[in-house]
């Protein structure tokens, strides 16, 4: 496989649909760990993990504080928490306050992973409604990390690729087809 | 100097420890108040040894407190039919509340107490490493409209128990005020007390039937994970209820010691 230890992927509204079609389209083999900050919608805490998995290839889990990350697993951000890559290759939680009226924040995930994984770091913003995420894939992009925005044209809610692209150049802007093959030719 | 050395170099002169926290976290909040005061970790460090307000208020920053009435409304109602039906029917039973910021934890513990019939029965401690928060327990007094939410998870508990008491049973709101206030018969009961965990022993001196350490651990690397989880080992009876945040799990030196029962941990 690649240089790569992990993806990281942040989206919010839209985005469900487009990481549902990417994770039941991904190849079986796929051993990259895929780290997957999503916001969600008040009212829907629960049922998302369980929507995932009826598709997915591959096992997604909610991760407990200092759950290892293992290969060929997905881990979803649980709701009401941050979460974020420790340098061990764990995963850490916190309560703290939003961000960008967040919780959990894409920033902090993409962010801790960019410093946990430097230039093994493949980052993903999709389709949102929020600019939460911006930051983090330029930390990403800044330790030389490889950035992949949605393209703004396929999104449904332009906001969150628009304003990734507004603060920094990605190697790669693509469609959600585009993404998942890019990924399954790793 | 990086965010492990102003940390190793914190607790060298000020005692402070907080080389074993979740690295990731704190030094987020490190570099964030660095940045917000414009200055290097090597002022920051100058800053907190010289004025010891500034120091309250830093570790204030670094630590996290936010809380909420009834967090997590599910685990509440699934206690209440299990861990509050199983409580011991006879003496004194006594709960400990590791990290409980502003009380909120305290007394959603003390509400289903109340509403169990088993008020009269229990002792109550609540430990923090914050002095400000822990004065802001003893109060019990809480901005009322910000934390409309509090309100929420309270009526869907009371609904999951089956009860018909109100919000009013137990607060006094003034909306002019935007205060909640819990009532005195609530705040009168809980001891709140200083508690440094990495380094402090355990404040009060009885030991303890249930626990509830949530959200607390999560800011703790494993070594100091398990470190709490000794301390906790000796200050609790033999079959004693730990109460874990959702995402928490017992760290692994003592996952075989405890059985898990719905949302809390039994001492096998
Ligand atoms: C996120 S709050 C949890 C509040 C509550 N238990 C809940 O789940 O809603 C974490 C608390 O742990 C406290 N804390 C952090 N480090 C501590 C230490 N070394 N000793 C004692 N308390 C500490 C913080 O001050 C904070 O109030």
């Amino acid at each position: 496989m690649s240089d790569y230890k992990a993806v990281v992927i942040g989206g919010s509204a839209g985005s469900f649909a487009v990481v549902l079609k990417m994770l039941s389209q991904l190849r079986a083999d796929f051993e990259l760990p895929i780290i997957i900050c999503m916001h969600r919608l008040k009212h829907i805490r629960s049922g998302l993990v369980e929507s995932l998995n009826v598709k997915s290839q591959k096992e997604v889990i909610e991760p407990f504080d200092k759950q290892r990350i293992e290969q060929g697993k997905v881990y979803l951000a649980p709701s009401n928490y941050h979460m974020f890559i420790e340098f061990d290759g764990t995963i850490s939680l916190s309560v703290e306050d939003m961000n960008n009226q967040s919780r959990p924040s894409i920033d902090y995930t993409l962010s801790s992973a960019a410093v946990a994984y430097r230039e093994k770091c493949l980052g993903i913003i999709l389709t949102g409604a929020n600019k939460d995420g911006a930051k983090g894939l330029k930390d990403i992009a800044d330790k030389k990390g490889f950035t992949i925005v949605q393209d703004p044209k396929t999104a449904d809610v332009p906001t969150m690729p628009k304003a990734a692209l507004e603060i920094m150049k990605p190697d790669l802007i693509l469609t959600p087809d585009q993404i998942t093959d890019y990924l399954n030719k790793l | 100097m990086d965010a492990k050395e102003f940390l190793v170099a914190l607790k060298v002169k000020t005692g402070y420890d907080f080389c074993d926290y979740s690295e990731q976290s704190i030094s987020r909040r490190l570099l964030k108040i660095c940045e917000e005061q414009n200055i290097q970790f090597e002022q920051l460090l100058d800053k907190v040894i010289a004025d010891s307000l500034y120091m309250a208020r830093f570790v204030e920053d670094i630590t996290v407190n936010t809380t909420e009435l009834f967090r997590d409304p599910i685990v509440w109602i699934s206690l209440y039919k299990t861990l509050y039906q199983r409580l011991r029917t006879t003496g004194i039973i006594t709960f400990w509340h590791i990290g409980c910021s502003v009380g909120l934890e305290t007394y959603s513990n003390l509400i289903l107490l109340k509403e169990r019939g088993l008020i009269d029965r229990v002792r109550v401690f609540g430990t923090d490493l914050n002095p400000r928060v822990l004065n802001v327990a003893r109060k019990g007094l809480y901005a009322y409209k910000f934390n409309s939410h509090f309100k929420n998870n309270f009526e869907e508990v009371m609904s999951g128990i089956g009860s018909k008491s109100k919000f009013e049973d137990y607060f006094d709101v003034d909306e002019v005020k935007d205060t909640m206030a819990v009532k005195p018969f609530l705040t009168e009961i809980p001891k709140y007390m200083q508690q440094n965990l990495v380094m402090e022993k355990c404040p009060f001196p009885y030991k303890v039937d249930v626990v509830f350490v949530r959200n607390v651990l999560i800011y703790f690397n494993d070594v100091l994970q398990t470190k709490i989880m000794q301390m906790i080992d000796s200050k609790t009876y033999d079959k004693a209820v730990l109460i874990l945040g959702k995402q928490e799990m017992i760290p692994t030196k003592y996952s075989g010691q405890y059985e898990q029962v719905g949302y809390y941990h039994k001492r096998m």
